[in-house]
């Protein structure tokens, strides 16, 4: 598969400015700009890292430059995201994409797996759900909040959950503001903390699990996110990262999107 | 237009996470965290993910300074070099060599440590070094 | 460490945190620790104060500052009077069993309540938690280490772990965490008075006549001044320069009025650092050196873990990487053996005269990422743990310690114990963390931690500022109230130059190792009303 990827690239080399994608580094993985003449036995595809943020950043310091961008599902749904406010020109991107494996869609408990058009790879079947959003709903209201009373209990504010994830690009963040949270506790005020996130992230988080994944206190913070999701869809009819014509809901005033129900 | 991440490893607590270094065209843009340490795989705490947070602070010392009438003041390598050397070989001459000591950092690299062990015993002739490891 | 970090996760059935705040003091750490306990480990808290990760634990043991001995003691006379010990384990690998157990069959569960406020039952459940869950870690850190009384802390954790037959096997052993990120290196470079690079101790003729071939000149075999005895020394005159490299006394030492008036007086002062600190501003002369980012080089981690530091940007201005400001001040002194192109360079030569160090290169580090010492050779894979079969001294030794009082205890006229310590949101002195925006927003002034008992004493209202004193000197600072510690004790992180804590700490230190008491001292307290313009910090 990797070879297919990095014909690919060598090809967008020749029409691109230069093309973002991980690369073996210092003995470890990290993001790279692959530019015309680079050695592209060096590209990697795995661990992950949140690569749109990469192009958001060259883009906003490059405003002229074309850029590719090798990209899995969960990568091209942050792009659509992020492209709907202004963080990415789609007009100076090309994708490359590739379908993860089966085996990495269980892990992520995702439910598409590859980008619209891969270059590479068989799009597998969608992951399961996340299994413990069922095992949250069938706790009942009180016991719901004890969870999150405990689980939040362990985060030793790094801020982590926000600067991984590709959606939280803020001037400003709210998790920093003193009025909404007393700075300087361990562990941050609760709820305020993370149901500030929770909520910034409604119509925006595109179930990367990149904020999980580098969250040192093990808090499952994706099953707020899926449920958020969850509830963006059923009364909003929006899914984040599906579909870059659908206008974000909640910047839309209540008569042109209507609660469902 | 040049886009670099470098591996490094964090200043602060012993736990020894590492992190790459984003630099845009030389300029510090970002920390990612390392997704394959061993301790820390792709984790890190405010300050790792802040790590570089005062290196381009104003208040960072550019230049040698000397006490010239009571004053610290600019001055080259060459003259802050030169008055370090003498006092410290006038002083050394004068009293033994044990009349020097040296507090080395245990902020500071291996090979930074062991120059300073390396100056303090072979060129100074003293043992009297430590670094407040006890702190 | 005796054991690597990732064990704590994967291998330890029971971790004992003593005198560590894990989650502020080292996150990472704390981090793997949650990861075992998700996992089915059992977690133990000993600590004056309520800390996060005592919240997780499965026992959380308050105690009164200053009492480890004794609350160690009792925790073995149960292990023994309950016949928990590792029988086979004392009887093939350890040495002077008998003495340290007729001190401990002194330190009945009942004495120890009286001694540390630990409940005699509370005690007894935590020595059976840690004896019946091997591999068990004890890990400790600070808590444990800056007391009057730290050797004797650190031995009677040794005995612990030893009785239990905890050591030389994956998960368990004797894990203290280092201050500061590379103390660990700092220690293995021959940073210290008493040892060469490697722990080849001064006093050995050998291990003077191989530096002396290798570096055409050493010292002699006198051990040299630790930290306090160098400033001390400046005071009197004793000592005529002082070469400060990358360090901060003038916050971090105890008792900081001390040190002041030692420093002033200093003949000659150099400091090299990065920013003009407090104890640069006293210098002759100030030597621009480079952060971690502006050089190449090595840390070492608290696990005795070898990882990278690379350079990336350059030092600003005429700013020079620390490395070459001392190559080139060897070469002006008219010295040889200094002419390194590169850090690398330097690794070889520590390599060549460090036998733990012997298998570590830049070129076996890019392709590994890291490599645990001791590693002898180049072919040699590194030690996650030590003690492995046998001691590095042969058998392992125990030791019989009886409980000390602290130097200074509360008394009518200080009825306060102030203890001191870390914060998440900064690191040691502040110099670098306070000029971090995101870091110094959270916390950008000190303050003092007390009961709400304390707070009513002294009729504390919302909005005041206190004055402490001890009889060193006196700060004032903010309050927060709050009951996460014990009453009669309050806390001061120590990384506030304008509040600083060590102005009240006390000089007190170890006769052995000679750490200061920075975990205990007595203070009183006083309000003084609300404050008026926000102090600041450096911005
Ligand atoms: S899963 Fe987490 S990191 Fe990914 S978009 Fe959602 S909130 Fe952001
Ligand atoms: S990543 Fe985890 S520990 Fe860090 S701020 Fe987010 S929830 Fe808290
Ligand atoms: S990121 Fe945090 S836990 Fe990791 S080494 Fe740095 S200070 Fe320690």
């Amino acid at each position: 598969m990797i070879a297919a990827i990095r014909e690919a690239v060598a090809e967008r080399l020749g029409s691109c400015d230069g093309v973002v994608a991980l690369r073996r580094r210092n003995g470890g993985v990290a993001p790279h700009l692959f530019q015309k003449g680079d050695e592209l036995a060096e590209m990697e595809l795995s661990p992950r890292y949140p690569l749109m943020t990469v192009v958001s950043r060259l883009h906003k310091a490059f405003p002229a430059i074309r850029l590719g961008v090798v990209a899995r599902g969960c990568d091209e749904r942050a792009y659509v995201e992020m492209a709907k406010r202004n963080q990415i020109d789609p007009t100076r991107l090309e994708i490359i994409g590739f379908a993860c494996t089966a085996e990495e869609a269980q892990a992520c408990y995702c439910r598409e797996p590859s980008p619209k058009h891969p270059v590479a790879g068989t799009p597998p079947a969608p992951g399961p759900p996340n299994p413990l959003v069922a095992k949250y709903d069938s706790l009942p209201l009180e016991e719901r909040r004890s969870f999150w009373k405990k689980q939040f209990s362990k985060c030793i504010k790094c801020y982590g959950c926000r600067n991984i994830c590709p959606e939280c690009f803020c001037e400003a963040c709210a998790m920093e503001d003193m009025a909404w949270v007393e700075p300087g506790l361990l562990a941050p005020p609760f709820p305020t903390f993370h149901l500030i996130r929770a909520m910034h992230m409604a119509s925006r988080c595109v179930a990367c699990r990149e904020c999980e994944h580098t969250c040192p206190a093990y808090i499952p913070l994706t099953v707020l996110y899926d449920l958020m999701r969850r509830d963006i869809a059923d009364l909003l009819g929006y899914i984040p990262g599906a579909d870059i014509e659908a206008q974000q809901p909640l910047s839309l005033s209540l008569e042109q999107a209507p609660l469902k129900k | 237009m040049e886009y670099q991440n470098t591996l490094t490893t964090c200043i602060y607590c012993g736990c020894g996470c590492s992190m790459y270094v984003e630099t845009i065209d030389g300029r510090i843009t970002g920390v990612w965290p390392d997704k394959t340490n061993q301790i820390s795989g792709g984790r890190l705490c405010i300050k790792g993910w802040n790590v570089t947070g005062f290196v381009g602070h104003p208040d960072r010392l550019k230049n040698p300074l000397l006490r010239k009438e009571g004053k610290l003041v600019e001055v080259t390598w060459d003259e802050a070099l030169s008055q370090v050397a003498e006092k410290l070989s006038g002083i050394k001459r004068e009293s033994g060599a044990d009349s020097i000591g040296l507090m080395t950092s245990a902020k500071c690299t291996n090979e930074e440590n062991y120059l300073m062990n390396k100056f303090a015993r072979a060129v100074l002739g003293t043992n009297n070094i430590d670094h407040c490891a006890r702190l | 460490m005796t054991n690597s970090i990732p064990e704590l996760e994967t291998d330890s059935r029971c971790i004992l945190i003593m005198g560590s705040n894990t989650s502020e003091g080292h996150p990472l750490i704390a981090s793997r620790i949650v990861k075992a306990k998700e996992r089915g480990a059992r977690v133990i808290v000993i600590d004056p104060r309520d800390i996060q990760i005592a919240r997780l634990a499965d026992m959380y043991i308050p105690f009164r500052p200053g009492a480890d001995v004794a609350v160690l003691n009792g925790l073995m006379n149960v292990i023994i009077s309950e016949g928990l010990e590792d029988k086979e384990f004392i009887a093939a690998r350890t040495e002077a069993y008998a003495e340290m157990k007729a001190v401990v069959e002194k330190y009945t569960p009942e004495r120890v309540q009286e001694i540390s406020g630990v409940p005699a039952d509370m005690l007894r459940e935590a020595a059976r938690l840690y004896a019946r869950n091997k591999p068990a870690a004890i890990v400790y850190a600070m808590g444990i280490t800056q007391h009057t009384t730290g050797v004797d802390n650190v031995k009677s954790i040794a005995n612990l772990a030893m009785l239990t037959g905890n050591l030389g096997i994956a998960g368990a052993g004797v894990n203290p965490l280092r201050g500061q990120n590379n103390v660990q290196g700092a220690c293995d470079m021959g940073g210290l008075p008493n040892v060469y690079p490697g722990y080849q101790a001064v006093t050995s003729p050998d291990a003077q006549k191989k530096f002396q071939d290798a570096w055409g000149g050493t010292a002699d075999t006198v051990v040299g001044l630790t930290v306090m005895e160098m400033v001390n020394g400046v005071g009197d005159g004793t000592l005529r320069a002082l070469y400060v490299m990358g360090e901060n006394p003038m916050v971090a030492d105890p008792d900081l009025h001390h040190a002041r008036h030692c420093l002033e007086k200093a003949e000659f002062l150099v400091v090299q650092d990065i920013f003009l600190t407090e104890t640069a501003q006293l210098a002759h002369v100030v030597l621009p050196g480079g952060a971690f980012v502006e050089k190449d080089g090595t840390f070492t981690g608290t696990d005795r873990r070898v990882q990278r530091v690379r350079k990336v940007v350059n030092p600003p201005g005429n700013a020079m990487a620390d490395w070459e400001i001392t190559c080139r001040l060897a070469q002006r002194l008219g010295a040889g053996g200094f002419d390194f192109a590169s850090p690398k360079e330097v690794m070889e030569e520590i390599a060549r005269l460090t036998p733990s160090y012997g298998g570590i290169s830049y070129e076996r580090l890019e392709e590994l990422g890291f490599l645990h010492w001791p590693c002898p050779a180049a072919d040699h894979p590194g030690t996650p743990y030590l003690h492995k079969g046998k001691f590095s001294r042969g058998q392992g030794q125990f030791h019989a310690v009886e409980f000390k009082e602290p130097a200074e205890s509360p008394d009518q006229d200080y009825p306060l114990t102030l203890t001191t310590g870390r914060l998440m949101f900064h690191f040691h002195t502040g110099s670098m963390t306070r000029r971090s925006e995101k870091l110094h927003q959270e916390v950008p002034e000190a303050y003092v931690e007390i009961h709400p008992d304390d707070a009513a004493r002294i009729s504390f209202k919302r909005g005041q500022r206190v004055r402490v004193h001890s009889r060193r000197g006196q700060i004032e600072l903010d309050v927060r109230v709050t009951k996460r510690i014990k009453p009669g004790v309050v806390f001061i992180p120590f990384h506030f130059a304008e509040a600083a804590a060590n102005v009240l700490t006390h000089a007190a230190i170890d006769p052995t190792a000679k750490i200061p008491e920075y975990k205990v001292c007595a203070v009183k307290m006083e309000t003084i009303g609300v404050k008026e313009a926000k102090s600041q910090g450096p911005s």
